[in-house]
Formats: C-alpha cells, structure tokens, sequence
C-alpha cells in the first residue's frame, strides 16, 4: 500500500448529473512528487480537496499512511497545505502567520522560535519577519505560505496551484524553490496545476485528468513520448502536438488536405487493417534542416509560413498542412519569414496514431 | 485638467455646500455660545448676532456647566449610559457578529430564509415591539435591572445584516487553512474573523454606542430608579425641573451632543469604510 491510497474515490455534488470525480485511484508512495494536471473543471482541485479533507467524499476510501481517513477532520490528517491564493493571515506578521500553527499544536516556544528561525532563513524572509502580508510581494507571499507549511513537520504537502498568481519570472524561481524544499524535506507532496511545464519540471510522476477522471499516470517522459490518448498528447508539450486526419492505404499515408508520406512498413502493418486514423505529430519532431531532409527526403512536404513565434532559444514556424495549421519547432538558426515556402519532413518514427472513434493511441 | 467652467461649478458647489453646513450648524453654534451664558444674556442677544457669539471668558464663564455637573446627577447618568454602551458594543459584537458569521459561512437548513427573516425584522419600528420587550423584562423581574434594560437591546438585525454582509467577503481559504492550523471555529472567530473585519467592527460599535446614547423610550420604560438612569432620560428630568435656567438647559444639551460629534468626527471614515464595504446602509 502506498503512503497516500485512493480507492474507487468519488464526489458528486447535489443537482449535478455527473460526478465531478469519478472512480479516482491512485497509490502515491512516500516522498513521492506528485502531479495532478488537467484543464479547468476537470477535478484536480476536487481531488486534493477531499485529500485534505475540506470536501466530503461521494463514495471511495482515503488512506493516509495506511489509516482511513474519510471521516478525519482536516487537522488531524497530519498535512500542510498551500493554497492558491496564499490564505495568510492579513493581521499577522510574517512570523505569526508561520508559527500560528504551531502554538496552536502547544509546542514549546523555544522550539517554536528554532523551527520559525530555520524557516524563514530556508526561505530567504529574515528581513521582511515581523511584515505583515499586505506590504510583501507575490512571490514573499507565496514564501510564507510555504513556510506555515514547513515548520509542521507534516509529512504530505498538498499544492494547490501555489504559482499561478507570480509572474512568469517568479514562477520560475518558485518552482525551483518547491523542488528544492521537496528534496530536503523529502516529504510526500501532492501539486495541483493546470501549467503542464509545471508538472513536467517538478513532479516524479503526473496524473493527467479530464472530467473527473484519470486519463495517464506516468513519469513526465514516458507520457511526453507515450500518451495513451489523443487528449494526453494534446495537453502535454507545448506548443501542442498537431492532430491529422489520415487515410491509410498499404503503407501510404494520405492527409486530407493533399500531401503523402510513406511510412516504414514495420509500422504501417501494425496499424493495418485500420484505414482512417489521426497522425499526431510534435512541433520538433518536423524537420527543416539538411540532415534529416537527406534522411526522410522522400516524403518531404511543401508549405508556405503563415506565422512565426521568435522564442529566442527557439523559434515556431505557422504554416498550412494536412487540412490544418501545422506548427513547427525549430532551431534558432533556422529563420523563416512570414510568406517563405519551406520544404519539411515528419519523422516517422515519432509519429503517434490514435483511433478517430475512441481517440485512444494505437500501440505501435 | 478642468476647463474654467467646470472650475466655476465647482466653486459654485462648494459655496452651495458651505452655506447648507452652515445652515445645519447655526443651532448647533447657537446652543453652544448661549450655554455659556445667563438667562438674562440669553434673553437680550435673542435677537441679534450676538446670539451667535459666546461671551467674553471670564470667572463665571463655566457657571452653568459647573453647576449642572455638580448640582445635577448628570455626570452620573453618564457614567451609566457609558457603561451600557460599552457592555451593549461588546456583547453586540460577538452575539450579532456570530450570527451574521453564521448565515455568510455555515452551511445549514433553510439559511436563506432565515436570512430573509432577519432582513424583515430591519423594517419593523422598534417601538411597535417595544410593548412586547416591556412585558417580557417584567414577567422575567428585570424592570428597573441593568440586565433588564441590556438583554433586549443586545440582538440587532441592522447589526447581523451588516456583519453577515462582511463576512460573505472573506475568504473561505483562510478558514481552511486555519483548520490545518489547529485552530478550533470559535476561535477562528475571536482569533481571525474579528481582526479582519476592523471596519464592520467599528460601524457596529459605532452605531450601538449612538444607538444607547441617543435612545430615550426604551431606558424611561425599564428604569424607575434614579441610579440607573441613563444621560437621555437625565437631560429630560434636568431640563423639565422648574429651578434648572435656560443656560444650565443649553450646558446640559450640549455636553449630550458633544460625544456625537466626537464620534462622527473621529470615526466618520470608518462609519463609511464599514457601511460601503457591506453594501448596506441603515434607515
């Protein structure tokens, strides 16, 4: 058994039709980084919530260190909690707000000024100690909050999209400084968020969700390379994978927009006897340059820019293919303009296939 | 930047306002300048300016003044109607502010409707119920009792609305995270909620402290007893006594006026702060 279990969990609000989450399990081990990752409404927030135990649970059963704890009460789950909107006490200073907790739990004040001391050196917040939150930053915010957290000693952190009020800049940072804690402490956390970057830097393994239930769980790699569906492919990667509707005869792959690859036999008899199928391809797994032009040259394609993204590092090219915009991720070094044709090929072998009917990915 | 008309209106508005304050404040300064006077003063600057003027400071200045607060029980019934007010503000704040909190944040049958009940109550007079108080404190033996004259007064519809309206504000997080910290809902009340809702806390106090001191019918049914009476009711015994003169009557009403204004000057923002931030204003 897992450090945290969830057996067949369910919720369901009263006057909705649908459970908002539906049949979840899911066994996370000790100091295991967990991500639950999906669009808005899709029960992550839900999920961890009952977790915590700020929602009832529908029907299922919860373990926590091999105790069931459906009918616990939040505080005595042993967790800490860091919420999206930091939830500090707006009349507390820096220092009340991280050692609230502990007079609360009667711990001596000497350990409570060694825990609230090691804390706010962890988190860089000596000089802003006796602030109170309303003259502190986002990101110094963000800090205490993690700081109330880390000095209980819980040994299951639960995240709800702790970066999603930081700037892009800051969030960066942050996510450092969450790996980074996670690793000292190594505590078992459970991080909510709707930023797939996020996941995918952070967690040991990602549960992707999508109307409640769990459609992937996996280490961010082997969902990147192996999504089980044509959601998972879409949500994970950025920018998002593009999606064809294909038509395959013998080995040739007809897009519906014009254009034909020939695929490798080996695979093309794996996805035989199917004759129409979505082809899912990643922006860097289409090819511009002159190496993989002399490898897969044959199948190579034609297209004329629409649009550019200039990331700096890199850049994404716009163009119309295969009855859809297609984007490509390219090098730095190589620049289009808006309205160059440009001759690409897809590698073969990083192509994905999914079932049109249950969009699940055909296993190759 | 303002064209020269609309610098013109606004000089017009502002010349428009102070003379409709000054019109409001003619009695006031009236009252205060002739307090300092004698009956015969009084009499002779009746119909002048000087009525408006109070008379050079010299050994008799504070006579009245003196002689109502020494004389009278006055500053007794003061004290009184102080400490009713403070015991009212206290009391006030936790039983109205634990049933506002109640129907902003706990969840539990039928709290809309209670809700709207209490939204009724605000437009019912008080002195429709006021009989019905009246009977209740006397069966109970409380008449002529601080307790008496306190309990029905302590419960304000205004007050939960206003509370309630506040608290529907506050994030619900913070509770959560209290929770996690140990923190039982009592005393996320005292602890939390309270420090958070400075403003609303201040318009209730506010208001109730105005509400006791301006109150007059209620204190003349309950008290009987000269000790309890509070600074309405003294006013009225001190003014209607036939030795009392017309400038210890003007001494008297403006030492009764005097903590209105200080509450409105001091605390006007927060009367303001409290009552917009709830979405709500009395009467």
């Amino acid at each position: 058994m897992g450090y945290v279990e969830l057996k067949n969990v369910c919720k369901k609000y009263d006057k909705m039709d649908k459970n908002a989450v539906a049949d979840f399990n899911l066994s996370i081990e000790e100091n295991e980084f967990i991500a639950f990752v999906g669009p808005s409404g899709c029960g992550k927030s839900t999920t961890l919530r009952m977790i915590a135990g700020f929602e009832e649970i529908s029907s299922g059963e919860l373990y926590i260190d091999g105790k069931k704890m459906n009918e616990i009460a939040p505080m005595d789950r042993g967790i800490s909690m860091v919420f999206q909107n930091y939830a500090l006490y707006p009349h507390m200073s820096v220092e009340k707000n991280i050692s609230y907790g502990l007079k609360n739990m009667k711990v001596p004040a000497d350990e409570i000024k060694k825990k609230v001391d090691w804390a706010v050196k962890v988190l860089g917040l000596e000089e802003y100690r006796y602030r109170k939150p309303k003259n502190l930053s986002g990101g110094q915010r963000q800090r205490v909050a993690l700081g109330r957290a880390i000095v209980k000693d819980s040994k299951l952190f639960l995240m709800d999209e702790p970066l999603s009020n930081l700037d892009a800049k800051l969030r960066v940072s942050m996510r450092n400084e969450i790996s980074r804690l996670h690793r000292t402490l190594g505590s078992t956390t459970i991080y909510v968020t709707h930023d797939q970057v996020e996941a995918m830097t952070m967690a040991d393994r990602i549960v992707i969700m999508k109307d409640g239930v769990i459609q992937q769980t996996g280490a961010p790699m082997e969902v990147y390379e192996h999504p089980v569906n044509k959601f998972v492919a879409g949500f994970i990667g950025s920018p998002q994978m593009n999606f064809y509707p294909v038509k395959l005869e013998g080995n040739t792959l007809s897009f519906e927009g014009g254009g034909t690859i020939n695929l490798p036999e080996r695979l093309a008899e794996k996805l035989s006897p199917r004759k129409e199928l979505i082809m899912g391809i990643r922006g860097e797994d289409i090819k511009l340059d002159e190496q993989n032009m002399e490898l897969y040259g044959a199948d190579k394609q034609c297209a004329t820019i629409e649009n550019t993204e200039i990331m700096g590092n890199e850049n994404n090219l716009y163009f119309p293919f295969g009855g859809i915009t297609t984007v490509a991720r390219v090098s730095k070094y190589e620049v289009s303009e808006i309205g160059d044709a440009v001759e690409f090929v897809m590698v073969p072998h990083k192509m994905h296939f999914f079932d049109p009917k249950t969009e699940a990915a055909i296993a190759l | 930047m303002k064209t020269r008309k609309q610098k013109i209106c606004d000089w017009i508005l502002a010349v428009v306002m102070l003379a409709a304050s000054l019109l409001f404040l003619f009695p006031v300064i009236w009252m205060a300048a002739n307090s300092f006077k004698t009956d015969a003063a009084i009499t002779r600057d009746m119909n002048s300016l000087a009525a408006f003027i109070p008379p050079a400071l010299n050994g008799n200045f504070f006579d009245n003044y003196i002689t109502v607060l020494t004389n009278t029980s006055f500053l007794k019934y003061t004290v009184n109607t102080l400490f009713y007010a403070a015991v009212l503000i206290v009391l006030g704040v936790i039983v109205n502010g634990l049933a506002g909190y109640a129907l902003a944040k706990i969840k539990f049958p039928f709290r809309e409707r209670w809700l709207m009940i209490i939204m009724l109550l605000m437009i019912v007079p008080m002195e429709t119920i006021i009989t019905i108080h009246f009977f209740f404190i006397a069966k109970l033996g409380l008449l002529n009792n601080v307790v008496g004259y306190i309990l029905p007064m302590i419960v304000s519809p205004f007050n939960i609305f206003l509370f309630r309206q506040f608290f529907v504000s506050l994030p619900d997080d913070v509770y959560e995270a209290a929770q996690l910290d140990h923190c039982s809902p009592i005393k996320y009340f005292f602890t939390m909620v309270l420090p958070m809702s400075k403003s609303v806390v201040a318009t209730v106090s506010v208001f109730t402290f105005l509400n006791v001191w301006n109150d007059y019918l209620w204190p003349s049914l309950v008290f009987t007893s000269g000790d309890l009476l509070t600074a309405q009711i003294g006013l009225n015994a001190i003014t209607a006594n036939e030795n009392t003169t017309m400038g210890q009557t003007l001494a008297v009403i403006t030492l009764v006026t005097i903590p209105v204004i200080i509450i409105y000057t001091f605390f006007s923002k927060q009367i303001v702060e409290g009552v917009v931030s709830t979405g709500s204003k009395e009467g």
